[in-house]
C-alpha cells in the first residue's frame, strides 16, 4: 500500500520501540470473568423478576469467574506484573457480583445508615449531623466525607458515589494486600494465592463490599500494613517517605471506623513489643504505635464518646453469652439458622459446603503454619499472622453462642488477613515440583473454590444471596415495593421530619426518603409499632422524642432490616401479618392518617380532633 | 515543574478535572472529570512531594497512591467541615486542586530543576486478540451491569394501591393522591369529605401502573378547639361496596403530641 511505503522511518521506528504489552492469558481469563459476572446478573435478573430462580446459575458464575484466576495464579508461568492484574480482575469482578446484586439501590441495613450520613453531609454542608439508626455513626465520619467528595463534584446520589468509593477501596485492598504478602514472603505466586485465599473470608463478597465504614478502614488498614513493610524494606535513607502514607492513613482510620483504629493500635503495639524481643536491626516502630494509639484514643475521647456506649453492650453481651452457652445456660445456637423465624433453614448441601470450606482452611493451616515457622519465624509481622490464624478458630467457636455469633463473624474479616497468608504456605506444599502436578495444581484451585463458595454461603443469610424485587416493571411503567413507595413519597413531601416505623420501614425513611426514622430499641419504637394495644407508656415515648409521624404495618417482615424492603411474593417467605389491630390502634386516638397502601399506613398524631 | 513530565501531567490533569467537575452539568463527564480528581491525584501528588527524587516501583506506586487518596478524601471533610462554606462542589475542588498543585510544586523543589525523575509516558502494544478479547469482556460486563440495573416485569409480586392526603399552604385546603403500583390498570371511586360548602364528592379515574393523581381541595377552616375533619376514601371500580383505602386528616394540626 502506498501508505506504508511512504510511512515516515522516525515513526516506523517508534511504533517499533513502543513496548510491547505481555498480558499473559489475562485477557482470556477476563472474558470467562465477564461471563461469570453476567450469569450473576442473570440469575439476580430473574431474582427481582421474582422467577424464584436457581441459585445454581449464580454459584456458576461466582466460580466462572473465581476458578481461572485461581488456576493462573497457581502456574509458575505469569509474571508479577500478570499476577497483580488477575488480582485486580479478582477483586473489582467479585465487588460486581455485589453491584449486579444490589445495583438499583443500597439495601443492605448499614448501607442506608451510611448512605443517610452521606445525604445529610450534602445537604447540610457539615459533618456529625445525628444519625437516628447508628448514633455513633456521623462521629466517624471518613467514609461520608470521602462521599460526599463524589455526591458534590459529580453531582451523583450517595449510591452512585457510594459505589465508587467502596470500589476503590476494594481496588485498594486485594492489590495492596498482594503487595504486602509479595514483600513479606519473596513470592509473587504466593502472594496471588494469598489473595485468592482471603476472597474465601466470610465477609468478603458481600458484608465487606457493602457501603459501610468498615468497607473504607479495612482497606486502609492494608495499604498502611503495605507501606510499613515497604519501609522496612526501604534503605535507611528513604524510610522517612513512607511515613507520609503511613500517618495519613493511621489518620484516616480513626476518623472512619472505631474497631479497626484500635485494630490498627493493637497491631502497631505487638510489633513494637515483637521488634524489642527479638531486637531487630529494623528501627522499632513503637512511635508509629503510639500515634496510633493516641489517635485512636484522641478520637473516642473527643469526637466519638458513643462508641463506648455503642461498643461495649456488643462485647460484654458476646462474652456473657461466651459463658453462658460454656456453662450449659443457654443452649448454643444452630448454625445456618437466621434469628428471623420466617427463614428457611440454609439447605443441607449448601452447609456442607461451608463446612468442608472451614476443613480445607484447617488443612491448609496445618500444613502453612510448619512452612511459616519454620520459614519466617524471626518476621514479627508474619508471627502476628499466626496468631491471627488461631484466633480465626477459635472465633469460629462464638458462632456458637447466640449473642456472640456476630462479634465472631465480625472478628474474622480481620484474623483471615494471618490465616489467608499462613494458608497460602500449606496451599504451596500442592503445586511442589514432582509428578502430577497439573493434577494438583486442578485440587488446589478446586479447594479454592469450595472455599471461596463456603464463604460466601457462610457469611450472608442463603435466602438473600439474590436479589429481590424492589423496583419492577408493570406494562412498561416504573412501580416500586410499598415500603421504597413510602419513602419516595416522604421525600416529594417532608424535608427532614421525624417518624417512628418498623426497623425496616424506617432505613428505607431515612435513606433515599431523607427523614429523621426512628426503628428498633433505642426508643422502643418496636413494640409501640408491632403491639394490637397501645400501651400507657407508648404514647408518652413518643412525646418525649418528638415523633408525630408513626409507620405502622401489618408486615411482620418490616422488623427484618435484611428483607422487609421487597414487593411481598405470594407463596414466599415473609407473608405473614400482625392482627390488624397493629395498625389501626393509632385510629382510635384518633390520629390523621396520612397514607394507606393496605399493608402500610402512615399516622400523624399532631393531626386530631 | 519543567522536567518533571509526570508532575506536570499531574497538575494539568488536575486543573482540568477540576474545571470539569465543576462548570460542566452533564453527569458523566463531571464522573470522568471527579474520579482521577478525587480516588487518584491527591495521593500520586502527595507521594511524589514525600519521595522526592526517588520513586517507589510503579505497582505500589499506584496502589499507594489511591490508598492515600481515599486517607486524603476522608480526612478533608474535617478540614472542610471548620470553613465557613462547608462541604460543597467548590470547596472539595478548590481543597483538591490546591492540595495537588502545592503537592507537585513541593515533590519538584525537592526533585531539583531540570532532572528527569519522572517516567517518560509510553503507551505499550497490545496484541490484536489480546485486544479483542479484552473489549469482548468489557462488554460483556458493561451488559451484566446494563441488565442488572434495568428494572424487570414481576408479575408474581404483590402490587397495590397507596392513597394519601397532607393539608396545603395555610390549612386552608388539602392535597390528596391516588398512587397505583399495581400491576395492570385499575378504576377507583374516591370519595371526599369536609370539602368548604359542598357535600360529600366523589370522583371516578383509571390509574395506569405507576401512574399518581392528584387533587387540590379547599376545605372549611376550622378552629383549634373544632377542627375540621376531612376523609378521602378509596374504592375499586370493580368492588364499590368495599372500603379499599382511607386517609383522614383534622384541620388545624394541634401543637404537639397527645
Amino acid at each position: 500500500m502506498p501508505a506504508s511505503r511512504t510511512e515516515d522511518p522516525k515513526r516506523a521506528a517508534g511504533r517499533l520501540r513502543r513496548p510491547a504489552l505481555d498480558l499473559g492469558h489475562l485477557p482470556a481469563i477476563a472474558l470467562c470473568a465477564a461471563l461469570g459476572l453476567l450469569l450473576c446478573s442473570l440469575d439476580n435478573g430473574l431474582g427481582r423478576a421474582a422467577l424464584q430462580p436457581t441459585t445454581l446459575t449464580y454459584w456458576a458464575g461466582l466460580l466462572l469467574i473465581a476458578l481461572p484466576i485461581f488456576y493462573r495464579l497457581g502456574s509458575k508461568e505469569p509474571s508479577p506484573g500478570e499476577r497483580l492484574l488477575l488480582v485486580v480482575l479478582l477483586g473489582l469482578a467479585l465487588y460486581g457480583v455485589k453491584v449486579v446484586r444490589d445495583s438499583l439501590l443500597f439495601n443492605f441495613p448499614d448501607e442506608l445508615v451510611h448512605a443517610f450520613n452521606a445525604q445529610q453531609i450534602v445537604e447540610h454542608h457539615h459533618l456529625y449531623r445525628f444519625n437516628p439508626a447508628l448514633p455513633v455513626t456521623p462521629h466517624y465520619p471518613g467514609l461520608g466525607s470521602a462521599t460526599s467528595a463524589l455526591m458534590t463534584l459529580t453531582g451523583m446520589s450517595s449510591f452512585g458515589a457510594g459505589t465508587l468509593v467502596i470500589a476503590a477501596g476494594r481496588l485498594t485492598f486485594v492489590t495492596a494486600l498482594f503487595l504486602l504478602f509479595n514483600r513479606i514472603g519473596g513470592s509473587a505466586r504466593a502472594a496471588g494465592l494469598g489473595v485468592a485465599i482471603y476472597t474465601g473470608s466470610s465477609n468478603f463478597l458481600f458484608w465487606g463490599a457493602q457501603f459501610s465504614y468498615e468497607s473504607l478502614a479495612l482497606p486502609l488498614l492494608v495499604v498502611v500494613l503495605m507501606c510499613f513493610v515497604e519501609r522496612e524494606a526501604a534503605a535507611p535513607s528513604w524510610r522517612a517517605a513512607w511515613l507520609v502514607p503511613i500517618v495519613l492513613g493511621i489518620l484516616a482510620i480513626a476518623v472512619t471506623h472505631h474497631i479497626t483504629s484500635y485494630a490498627a493500635a493493637a497491631i502497631l503495639i505487638a510489633l513494637a513489643i515483637l521488634y524489642r524481643v527479638f531486637e531487630l536491626r529494623a528501627p522499632n516502630p513503637w512511635p508509629l504505635a503510639l500515634f496510633a494509639t493516641v489517635v485512636a484514643a484522641g478520637w473516642l475521647l473527643i469526637a466519638a464518646r458513643q462508641t463506648v456506649g455503642y461498643l461495649s453492650p456488643v462485647l460484654g453481651d458476646a462474652i456473657r453469652a461466651i459463658f453462658k452457652t460454656a456453662s450449659g445456660e443457654t443452649a448454643p445456637r444452630t448454625l445456618f439458622h437466621a434469628s428471623a423465624n420466617t427463614v428457611g433453614v440454609t439447605p443441607f448441601p449448601a452447609r456442607a459446603v461451608a463446612l468442608l470450606a472451614i476443613a480445607l482452611l484447617g488443612i491448609g493451616f496445618v500444613f502453612g503454619i510448619r512452612v511459616v515457622w519454620r520459614r519466617f519465624r524471626r518476621e514479627p509481622l508474619v508471627l502476628l499472622f499466626c496468631l491471627a490464624s488461631l484466633g480465626f478458630f477459635a472465633a469460629l467457636v462464638l458462632r456458637f453462642a447466640p449473642a456472640a455469633w456476630e462479634t465472631g463473624n465480625r472478628a474474622g474479616e480481620f484474623l483471615f488477613l494471618g490465616l489467608a497468608f499462613v494458608v497460602t504456605y500449606g496451599a504451596a506444599e500442592l503445586l511442589r515440583a514432582g509428578p502430577n502436578l497439573r493434577r494438583r495444581r486442578l485440587l488446589l484451585v478446586a479447594g479454592l473454590g469450595i472455599v471461596l463458595v463456603g464463604g460466601a454461603i457462610s457469611g450472608w443469610p442463603w435466602d438473600v444471596q439474590l436479589a429481590r424485587p424492589l423496583k419492577v416493571t408493570a406494562e412498561e411503567r416504573r412501580i416500586v415495593s410499598e415500603p421504597l413507595a413510602l419513602a419516595e413519597w416522604a421525600k416529594r413531601r417532608f424535608s427532614g421530619h421525624r417518624f417512628a416505623a418498623p426497623e425496616a420501614d424506617a432505613r428505607m425513611l431515612m435513606a433515599p426518603g431523607g427523614q429523621i426514622a426512628f426503628g428498633g430499641q433505642g426508643p422502643d419504637v418496636e413494640d409501640i409499632v408491632s403491639t394490637p394495644q397501645l400501651a400507657p407508656w407508648q404514647l408518652p415515648v413518643l412525646r418525649r422524642h418528638h415523633l408525630p409521624y408513626v409507620v405502622a404495618d401489618r408486615r411482620q417482615i418490616s422488623s427484618d432490616t435484611l428483607r422487609g424492603y421487597y414487593f411481598e411474593i405470594p407463596g414466599q417467605e415473609g407473608e405473614e401479618l400482625y392482627p390488624p389491630d397493629v395498625v389501626h390502634k393509632f385510629s382510635k386516638i384518633p390520629a390523621g392518617r396520612l397514607w394507606d397502601s393496605g399493608r402500610i399506613v402512615l399516622y400523624d398524631l399532631e393531626s386530631r380532633p | 515543574m519543567r522536567g518533571h513530565r509526570d508532575l506536570t501531567l499531574a497538575c494539568l490533569a488536575a486543573i482540568l478535572c477540576a474545571a470539569m467537575a465543576v462548570a460542566v452539568p452533564v453527569e458523566i463527564v463531571r464522573i470522568l472529570a471527579a474520579v482521577p480528581l478525587a480516588l487518584f491525584l491527591p495521593g500520586y501528588a502527595t507521594l511524589a512531594v514525600a519521595f522526592g527524587a526517588r520513586r517507589p516501583p510503579t505497582p505500589t506506586l499506584l496502589v499507594a497512591s489511591v490508598g492515600t487518596s481515599l486517607s486524603v478524601l476522608a480526612l478533608s471533610g474535617l478540614l472542610l467541615d471548620l470553613l465557613p462554606g462547608g462541604i460543597e462542589t467548590l470547596t472539595w475542588a478548590i481543597l483538591l486542586l490546591a492540595l495537588v498543585l502545592a503537592c507537585c510544586r513541593g515533590a519538584a523543589l525537592r526533585r531539583g530543576p531540570g532532572r528527569r525523575a519522572g517516567p517518560r509516558l509510553r503507551v505499550p502494544r497490545l496484541a490484536r486478540r489480546d485486544l479483542g478479547l479484552l473489549v469482548a469482556a468489557a462488554a460483556i460486563a458493561t451488559a451484566a451491569f446494563v441488565l442488572a440495573q434495568t428494572p424487570l416485569p414481576a408479575g408474581k409480586a404483590t402490587g397495590f394501591t397507596a392513597l394519601w392526603m397532607l393539608p396545603g399552604a395555610g390549612e386552608r385546603s388539602v392535597e390528596v393522591g391516588v398512587v397505583s403500583s399495581e400491576h395492570d390498570r385499575r378504576d377507583y371511586l374516591l370519595r371526599l369529605e369536609g370539602v368548604r360548602g359542598q357535600a360529600p364528592r366523589s370522583s371516578r379515574f383509571g390509574l395506569e401502573p405507576g401512574e399518581e393523581k392528584t387533587f387540590r381541595l379547599p376545605v372549611s377552616r376550622g378552629t383549634a378547639a373544632h377542627p375540621t375533619r376531612v376523609t378521602a376514601s378509596l374504592y375499586q371500580v370493580s368492588e364499590p361496596g368495599h372500603l379499599y383505602r382511607r386517609v383522614v386528616s383534622w384541620m388545624p394540626r394541634k401543637k404537639g403530641l397527645p
